[in-house]
């Protein structure tokens, strides 16, 4: 004999339409509480396959089946099912059907699961040799083609995604691959207004440099893009003079010699600065922050810093170009 | 007299066996003598080495002696093959004196100097090893082990250094198609010498610059321009207000603010990867390897990119805040083996000339 609940969860799979819309969207407000969620959870294995069935059904009952999902990967245990079952391949599949409506719910389903490694696994699509990187490439043009000018800007926590998987070394070889260039396109998004957006941007550049060892051409050789997403954002609120912007590149000078915005996001800060830390501690990538007067910048930025963790990250950056100082400046041996 | 007897028939009467017995005797004091005669003829030199060869041979053929005495006979004929140049024969006579007597010192001795003359470095070092088994106190045998040791350390630094060569050149191929540049026949080789772009420890590529002053067609080098260098800083340092002007820049008009650099567009032919990789060895340890690997699927052979020199050359001008990579990359930036700029002051009267496509570099 079949709990009230348990005929609940069945109707989910009802051949009627209005039963399933009317399941779904009771389902939709268990997940909303505590006690939902836990009652759900006991019939994961029913729940989560009919649930992922209506995200391929009309708006009505797709939108709170993704909203449901949404809520429960929200859990572990439940995410790593959904992980199991495929809902990766599902969420994308579906993402990119003209006119799913539901876009922006499964991105942030997307978020939840590649919070788990094999939900990262599952999106960077390891185990395909054909199709290896092909999500991450859509999701990437898709997040860097909309801006957060339209109403809703569904792709907006593609941000949250690239800073999740970038935990994962093979995501970051992904990003850094120069021949697909998606790290290019990322950093471009630095000057979007959405705070989201900057977020992943930083936490993305900051996790990709930990591959600064053994990639660090594929960093610094997009420097025109790199150096202005990391030191504007630490560069404080001065106008800069000629003689300091002089001995900086364009895309930099120019920005610094100019009033601008203040920049309010810590969490940003110290990302870059990391970022900034992880490259100075490569020969090479000293050179190069010094070849952009990379210490200046942290120097006037510094001066009006006030947030301790911020003055934390700008310090250990100082005291590793300190301790390195005097072979950094550039060698010109003249011969006739 | 039953000398002669049929197969298959056996000496029965004592009469028989008696002819046998002395029939071996004599073959055993002939196989003797023949030795002693093969000994005096080496004795009496050159021009009767064959002589002994000759006798040495008989007395094998005999086939009567015991494995020890046939084991010298063969190690004396390995001696003169030796003598006579006959490696090969020489060691087969040795191989084949040491399969009788194991212990023949003197035929390891031979055996190793054979194959020393073949080449055979392993072969020289064990049987050197097996003679001093035998007689550990032997000086030519250790004279000769440690002589091999010493070839075959040579051997092998020289085997890794060009083995280091290769793939460094092979790092350098795929770095520069990495970035996609272009790399084209080297040119003013008379100034540029053998300098080649490195790759430093974190895989950043550094190159020697050669600068030409157009007008007076005199030269300067960059000797260490790291890509990720602008081209200011290094315009800084060499017009700097220490600096000494120019020799024969006589009105001063090569100063920091007053030089431009320019890149010569769309000259030339593209190395295909081969031919880059050989470009990249000459003057190294490897500059002789005969074959090297190279895998030629995105082949860029002999790809021509428009304008070829003497045609009008098309001048780019570099901005001075851009870094060396940047301007590499450039798609109709082919570098002449390394890069080139050209340097011209707006102040002299040549600007004019040049900038109007009058000039061309002289071949």
């Amino acid at each position: 004999m079949a709990t009230e609940f348990e005929e609940l969860i069945g109707f989910l799979s009802s051949p009627s339409p209005q039963i399933t819309k009317a399941a779904v969207d009771i389902v939709r407000g268990l997940t909303g509480s505590e006690d939902g969620l836990k009652s759900l959870a006991h019939y994961a294995n029913v729940v989560l396959p009919s649930l992922s069935r209506l995200l391929a059904g009309p708006k009505e009952v797709s939108e709170p089946a993704a909203e449901a999902l949404v809520n429960l990967s929200q859990d572990t245990d439940l995410a790593r099912k959904m992980v199991e079952m495929g809902m990766v391949k599902i969420a994308m599949e579906i993402l990119y059907k003209p006119e799913s409506g539901i876009s922006k719910l499964l991105v942030m389903l997307l978020v939840n699961l590649t919070q788990l490694d094999a939900g990262i696994a599952s999106l960077l699509q390891t185990e395909d040799e054909k199709m290896n990187g092909l999500y991450v490439m859509k999701l990437v043009r898709s997040f860097c083609r909309s801006s957060s000018e339209t109403s809703d800007d569904p792709f907006e926590h593609v941000a949250s995604i690239l800073v999740n998987i970038s935990k994962q070394e093979a995501a970051r070889k992904l990003l850094l691959d120069p021949k697909r260039g998606l790290l290019k396109q990322i950093i471009r998004q630095f000057d979007s207004s959405s705070p989201l957006r900057k977020k992943g941007v930083s936490g993305t550049i900051r996790n990709c440099c930990f591959e600064a060892e053994s990639q660090l051409p594929n960093l610094l050789l997009i420097s025109e893009f790199l150096w202005p997403a990391l030191l504007l954002p630490v560069a404080g609120n001065k106008i800069y003079n000629e003689k300091d912007t002089s001995k900086m590149p364009l895309e930099v000078g120019s920005a610094l010699s100019i009033e601008r915005e203040p920049v309010t996001d810590p969490e940003i800060q110290v990302q870059v600065l990391e970022a900034i830390y992880l490259i100075t501690l490569q020969d090479a990538g000293r050179r190069a922050f010094w070849s952009v007067n990379g210490p200046r910048i942290l120097q006037v930025g510094y001066e009006d810093e006030q947030d301790p963790k911020v003055m934390e990250a700008y310090e250990r950056v100082g005291s590793l170009l300190v301790d390195n100082s005097g072979t950094e400046e550039p060698s010109t041996e003249k011969s006739n | 007299m039953a000398l002669w007897m049929e197969t298959g028939s056996e000496p029965t009467t004592q009469s028989e066996k008696d002819d046998l017995e002395a029939i071996e005797a004599l073959k055993h004091s002939t196989a003797l003598e023949l030795k002693e005669n093969g000994n005096q003829y080496v004795k009496m030199g050159k021009k009767h080495y064959s002589d002994a060869i000759d006798c040495y041979t008989r007395a094998i053929n005999q086939k009567v002696l015991s494995d020890s005495e046939q084991s010298i006979l063969f190690s004396n004929r390995a001696h003169v093959n030796l003598l006579l140049g006959n490696y090969r024969r020489a060691l087969m006579d040795a191989e084949e004196a040491i399969k009788l007597c194991p212990t023949n010192v003197k035929a390891l001795y031979r055996a190793a100097k054979a194959s020393l003359s073949l080449n055979l470095l392993v072969e020289v070092k064990s049987f050197c090893e097996k003679g001093l088994e035998h007689d550990p106190n032997n000086k030519e045998l250790k004279k000769l082990a440690e002589e091999i040791d010493l070839r075959r350390l040579e051997h092998e630094q020289r085997e890794a250094q060009v083995s280091r060569a290769v793939a460094g050149a092979k790092d350098l191929v795929s770095a520069i198609e990495d970035r996609g540049l272009k790399i084209g026949k080297a040119m003013f080789q008379e100034l540029t010498g053998l300098r080649k772009p490195t790759l430093d420890n974190n895989n950043i590529l550094h190159w020697p610059v050669l600068l030409l002053y157009a007008e007076v067609m005199s030269s300067d080098f960059i000797e260490d321009f790291c890509e990720t260098d602008m081209f200011s800083a290094h315009l800084d340092m060499m017009f700097s207000d220490t600096c000494p002007p120019l020799p024969w820049d006589k009105e001063n008009n090569y100063t920091r603010e007053s030089i431009e650099l320019y890149y010569e567009a769309g000259s030339g032919v593209c190395l295909s990867k081969s031919k880059l990789l050989r470009y990249l060895l000459d003057g190294t340890a490897a500059s002789h390897v005969e074959s090297i690997d190279v895998d030629e699927k995105d082949a860029t052979e002999g790809l021509n990119y428009g304008i070829s020199a003497g045609e009008g050359s098309k001048w780019v001008k570099v901005g001075e805040k851009r870094t060396l990579h940047d301007v590499l990359k450039e798609p109709n930036f082919i570098i002449p083996g390394i890069p080139v700029f050209y340097v011209v002051s707006k102040r002299s009267s040549f600007y004019k000339e040049f900038k109007a496509g009058k000039w061309v570099p002289p071949p």
